[in-house]
C-alpha cells in the first residue's frame, strides 16, 4: 500500500477524478455565472456586500462636508439621518431634526471635555467655509467628490449618488461637462430614474441654457414617474412637484403660458405648499389674461 | 593573597512548579575562595551547580542565603561587576553588529572613553585573531569566531577577574590551544581567572587551584597535584571524589 | 544615562538595519502615489482623501513598527542569550528596561520622521501650502502615543510568553482603544451594574490613544490645538509610560534571565 508506485496511481486516479468532475460540472457553472457575467471587479470581490462599503463611502462623503465633525454609532443620529450634502441639493427629502450643532451634548467627564480639543467640534459645511470659516473656499466642497465616485462604483444602483455629485460638479465647481458625464452614467446604470434625468434636465437649462433639451429630458422623467405604482407616486410627490414646477418655469419663460398654467396646476395638486404654486398660478392666469389678442380691425 | 572571589555558605533553592512546588536545591552551603592572580578550575558532572554558583555571581540569581562577594563587594551591586569580563558558554550575539560595534557598545557600558576605547577594540581584536573581519556583521561568523568575538568582549573593560563558563567548548584542537593561550597571558598580566570546563586535560595545564562540586556540595579543593593525589589523571580522581565506580581493567 | 543611551543606540542600529521599516514605507509610497494618480473629475486640487489615505497608512506602519519592534527586544536577548553577557557588565535590568524603551521610542520617531516628511511633501504638492505647526502637533501627539504603546508592548513582553501572543494581545488593546475607547462610557450607561461599573473602571483605566489620533483635524485643515491643552496631552502620555515602564521594572526584577 504504501509503495511509490501505489501513490503514484492514486495520485493520478485523483488527478483524472478532479478533471472529469470539473468538466461535468462546467455546463452547471456557467449557466450560474450570476454576477460573475458582469465582471466588474467589486462584484467578484465583494459581491453583495459592496453596497454596504458603498454606504459607509457616501456616509463619508458627508462626513467630509462636516470638515469630520460628524456623529459616530454612539452618538445622536437624529440629525443627520439624511446626508446634508444631499439634503442641500433641495432635492431629497429631509428627515433630519434636532440639533445638527451639539450632537455631542455636554461633556460627560473630564477626559470626555479634554478629548473635545483633539477632535472636529463645530457643526460647518464646506461650501459655507468649512472649519477655517473661509468663505471664499466654497469650491473645498470637491473633497466629497472622491468618496462619492467610489460610492457609485461600487453600489452603481444607487440614484442619489449621481445627482448629488452632479449637483456639486456643476453648482460649486462649475464643471458641467464632468457632471453631465455622471450623469449619463447613472442613466446607463439605472436607465428608469427620474431623479437623474430630472437633474440632467437642470444640466441643460440652467448651464447649457438648452431648454428644447431640458424639455424633452424633464417630458421623459415626467413619463418614467408616471409609470411608477400609486404607492410609489405617493412616495415620491417632491421629484413629481420639481419636475411639473421646472417645466412651468420654463414654457412660463418661453410664453408658454398655458402650458406653464397646465404645469403649475399639475405641481399645486401634490405639493406640500400649494399656497405658493397658487401665487405663481394667478400670477400666470393675470400673464394670460393681459396677453388674449385682439382681433385686428378692417382699416378700410 | 587577598580573596578576590568568596562565597560563605551560599545556598540557592528553586521552587519546582511542576512538581507542586518542590524545592530544589542547587547549591548546598558552598564556601569558595578564589584568590588574586591564580587560575582557578570549577570542576564538576552535568547539574552539578558549576552555573549556578556563576549566576549568583554574576548576580542573574540571587542566593536563598549565604553570601557571595567580588572584591569585597556583595554581588548584588552592579559596581561589583564593574572589574569583571564574563564569558557565557552559549552566546550568539547581536547578530546585526560588526564585531567592532560590539565591543564599542560594551565599552561605553563600562563607561571608557573613546579613544580608549579605540586603543582597547584594536588591542582585543588583534589578540583573538578577527581583525581581518572587524567590519563583517557576526551572523557572518562561524562558532569559533562567535566564541573569540565572546572572548574580545569579555576583556574590553581589562578585567581584574574573568569568569568563564566552558571556553573552550564547541571549539576545534587550535581553537582551545588559542583560548589556553589567552589564559596562560592573561595570568602572566596577574588577572584572575575562575573557570569551569569539562575537559580536565586543560584544567590539569592551565590551573593552579580547582575546585570540584557536586550535586550542589563542594567536594574538594586544592592544587591539581593534591586532587590528583595517588591518582595517575585528574579525571580518575574526580571521579573518585563524585563516587563514580569505574570498571576493574580486565 | 549613557547605559541607557548606549542600550538605545543598539535598538536604533536594529531598525535601520532590518526590512521592516523600509518595506513599510516603500509600500506607503506606492498606495499613495497610485492614489493620488486617479482621475476625479479632472479636478487636480482634490487633496483631503489623498491625505486621509497617506495618514492612515503612517499609523498602520507605525504601530507595526512600534508593537514588533518592542515585542522583540527581551525576548530575543533571553533566546539569543546576549542578556547575559549584557547583564554581566555594570548594568542594571532598569537600565536595561529604560534603554529598550527609549530606543524603541527613538527609533519610532526617526520613522514617524520619514512617515511625516513624505506625507507633507504628499499635501505640500497639492494643496501648496506647508501648516508645519499643524504637522508638529500632529506628529509630537503621534510619537507620545506610541511611547505609551512602547511602553505597555515592553511590559508585555515581560508578561506573557511569546513575541507573538504579545503582538496579538497588544494589537487588539491598541484597536479597540482606538476605535471604542472614547465611547466606553456611553457603553456603560446601557449596562446594569455590576458591569456598569466594570466598564467604567476600564474607561478611566485605559490610556485614552484616541486622544492623539488628530488626523482630521490635519486632513480638514482645522486650527491649531491650544499649546496648553497640547501640553497637557503630552503629560498626560508621559505618565501613562512611567506607569507601564514603573510595572515592566517590578516584573523584570523578579524574572530569571536563563
Amino acid at each position: 500500500m504504501n509503495s511509490p508506485r501505489t501513490i503514484f496511481l492514486l495520485l493520478v486516479a485523483l488527478l483524472v477524478s478532479c478533471f472529469g468532475l470539473a468538466a461535468h460540472l462546467q455546463p452547471q457553472f456557467e449557466a450560474w455565472r450570476g454576477s460573475r457575467a458582469a465582471g466588474d471587479i467589486f462584484n467578484v470581490v465583494l459581491g453583495d456586500s459592496r453596497r454596504i462599503f458603498a454606504n459607509s463611502f457616501y456616509v463619508k462623503a458627508d462626513e467630509y462636508y462636516h470638515s469630520g465633525y460628524y456623529p459616530t454609532i454612539f452618538d445622536d443620529k437624529a440629525a443627520f439621518q439624511t446626508a446634508h450634502m444631499a439634503a442641500d441639493t433641495g432635492a431629497v427629502n429631509d428627515k433630519n431634526h434636532g440639533d445638527e450643532h451639539g450632537f455631542l451634548g455636554p461633556p460627560r467627564d473630564w477626559i470626555d471635555a479634554f478629548g473635545r480639543h483633539f477632535f472636529p467640534d463645530r457643526h460647518t459645511h464646506l461650501d459655507e467655509g468649512g472649519a477655517d470659516d473661509d468663505l471664499s473656499g466654497s469650491e473645498n466642497v470637491r473633497e466629497i467628490l472622491p468618496w462619492l465616485k467610489l460610492s457609485a462604483d461600487l453600489d452603481p444602483d444607487n440614484v442619489q449618488t449621481y445627482t448629488v455629485t452632479a449637483f456639486w460638479l456643476r453648482i460649486r465647481m462649475h464643471k458641467v461637462a464632468e457632471a453631465e458625464a455622471v450623469l449619463h452614467e447613472g442613466l446607463r446604470n439605472c436607465p428608469d430614474s427620474y431623479d437623474i434625468l430630472f437633474e440632467l434636465g437642470r444640466l441643460y437649462d440652467e448651464s447649457y441654457h438648452d431648454t428644447g433639451r431640458a424639455r424633452n429630458v424633464w417630458k421623459l422623467a415626467l413619463d418614467k414617474w408616471l409609470k411608477l405604482d400609486s404607492d410609489s407616486q405617493k412616495d415620491n410627490r417632491l421629484i413629481f412637484e420639481q419636475i411639473t414646477t421646472h417645466l412651468a418655469k420654463l414654457e412660463e419663460d418661453a410664453g408658454n403660458l398655458s402650458e406653464a398654467l397646465n404645469w403649475y396646476q399639475a405641481a399645486q395638486k401634490v405639493s406640500a405648499a400649494p399656497a405658493a404654486l397658487q401665487a405663481r398660478i394667478d400670477d400666470v392666469q393675470k400673464k394670460l389674461r393681459a396677453f388674449i389678442p385682439v382681433t385686428p380691425q378692417k382699416l378700410y | 593573597m587577598s580573596a578576590i572571589l568568596k562565597t560563605q555558605k551560599l545556598r540557592v533553592e528553586f521552587r519546582s512548579r511542576e512538581m507542586r512546588q518542590a524545592v530544589k536545591v542547587a547549591l548546598a552551603g558552598l564556601d569558595l575562595e578564589v584568590r588574586a592572580g591564580e587560575v582557578f578550575g570549577f570542576l564538576g558532572p552535568n547539574g552539578a551547580g558549576k552555573t549556578t554558583t556563576m549566576n549568583v555571581l554574576l548576580g542573574f540569581v540571587p542566593p536563598t542565603s549565604g553570601s557571595a562577594s567580588l572584591f569585597g563587594i556583595d554581588v548584588r551591586q552592579p559596581i561589583a561587576r564593574q572589574r569583571i569580563g564574563y564569558l557565557p558558554e552559549l552566546t550568539y550575539y547581536y547578530k546585526f553588529l560588526t564585531a567592532e560595534e560590539l565591543l564599542r557598545f560594551y565599552a561605553k557600558i563600562f563607561g571608557l572613553p573613546r579613544s580608549e576605547a579605540d586603543k582597547r577594540i584594536d588591542q582585543l581584536l588583534k589578540l583573538v585573531e578577527l581583525e581581518h573581519a572587524r567590519k563583517r556583521p557576526i551572523k557572518s561568523y562561524s562558532k569559533g569566531m562567535q566564541q573569540r568575538v565572546g572572548l574580545a568582549q569579555a576583556l574590553i573593560n581589562n578585567p581584574d577577574l574573568l569568569i568563564l563558563d566552558e571556553p573552550t567548548s564547541g571549539l576545534d584542537p587550535l581553537g582551545r590551544m588559542k583560548v589556553r593561550e589567552i589564559i596562560q597571558r592573561l595570568k602572566d598580566e596577574g588577572k584572575t581567572v575562575f573557570f569551569s570546563s569539562h575537559e580536565l586535560g586543560e584544567v590539569e595545564t592551565v590551573c593552579d587551584r580547582v575546585a570540584i562540586i557536586h550535586q550542589g556540595e563542594l567536594k574538594a579543593v586544592g592544587s591539581v597535584h593534591d586532587i590528583t593525589g595517588r591518582h595517575a589523571s585528574l579525571e580518575k580522581s574526580f571521579l573518585e571524589i563524585i563516587g563514580f565506580q569505574t570498571q576493574p581493567t580486565p | 544615562m549613557k547605559n541607557i543611551f548606549a542600550v538605545a543606540g543598539i535598538v536604533i542600529k536594529e531598525l535601520y538595519r532590518r526590512k521592516d521599516f523600509y518595506v513599510l514605507f516603500i509600500v506607503t509610497i506606492l498606495i499613495c502615489l497610485v492614489m493620488a494618480s486617479v482621475n476625479i473629475f479632472n479636478d487636480a486640487k482634490i487633496v483631503r482623501y489623498l491625505k486621509e489615505i497617506c495618514l492612515l497608512l503612517i499609523w498602520i506602519c507605525s504601530l507595526v513598527v512600534a508593537v514588533t519592534t518592542t515585542a522583540r527586544q527581551i525576548p530575543a536577548e533571553r533566546e539569543n542569550r546576549t542578556l547575559l553577557p549584557l547583564l554581566a557588565k555594570p548594568l542594571t535590568r532598569p537600565q536595561l528596561l529604560f534603554g529598550k524603551f527609549l530606543g524603541c521610542w527613538l527609533a519610532c520617531g526617526l520613522a514617524l520622521l520619514c512617515f511625516y516628511v513624505f506625507f507633507g511633501a504628499l499635501s505640500a504638492a497639492r494643496e501648496h501650502q506647508w501648516p508645519l505647526l499643524d504637522y508638529f502637533q500632529a506628529a509630537t501627539l503621534h510619537w507620545f502615543m506610541l511611547g505609551i504603546v512602547v511602553a505597555m508592548v515592553l511590559l508585555g513582553s515581560l508578561v506573557f510568553a511569546a513575541p507573538s501572543s504579545n503582538n496579538t494581545i497588544c494589537f487588539v488593546v491598541i484597536g479597540g482603544i482606538l476605535f471604542v475607547g472614547r465611547h466606553l462610557d456611553q457603553v456603560a450607561l446601557t449596562m446594569h451594574e455590576p458591569l456598569r461599573t466594570v466598564v467604567d473602571s476600564i474607561y478611566f483605566a485605559i490610556p485614552h490613544l484616541e486622544l492623539f489620533d488628530v488626523r482630521d483635524l490635519v486632513i480638514h485643515n482645522w486650527p491649531l490645538i491650544p499649546w496648553l491643552y497640547f501640553s497637557l496631552a503630552l503629560l498626560y502620555a508621559l505618565g501613562y509610560m512611567a506607569v507601564f515602564l514603573a510595572g515592566a521594572c517590578l516584573v523584570f526584577r523578579r524574572k530569571a534571565v536563563n
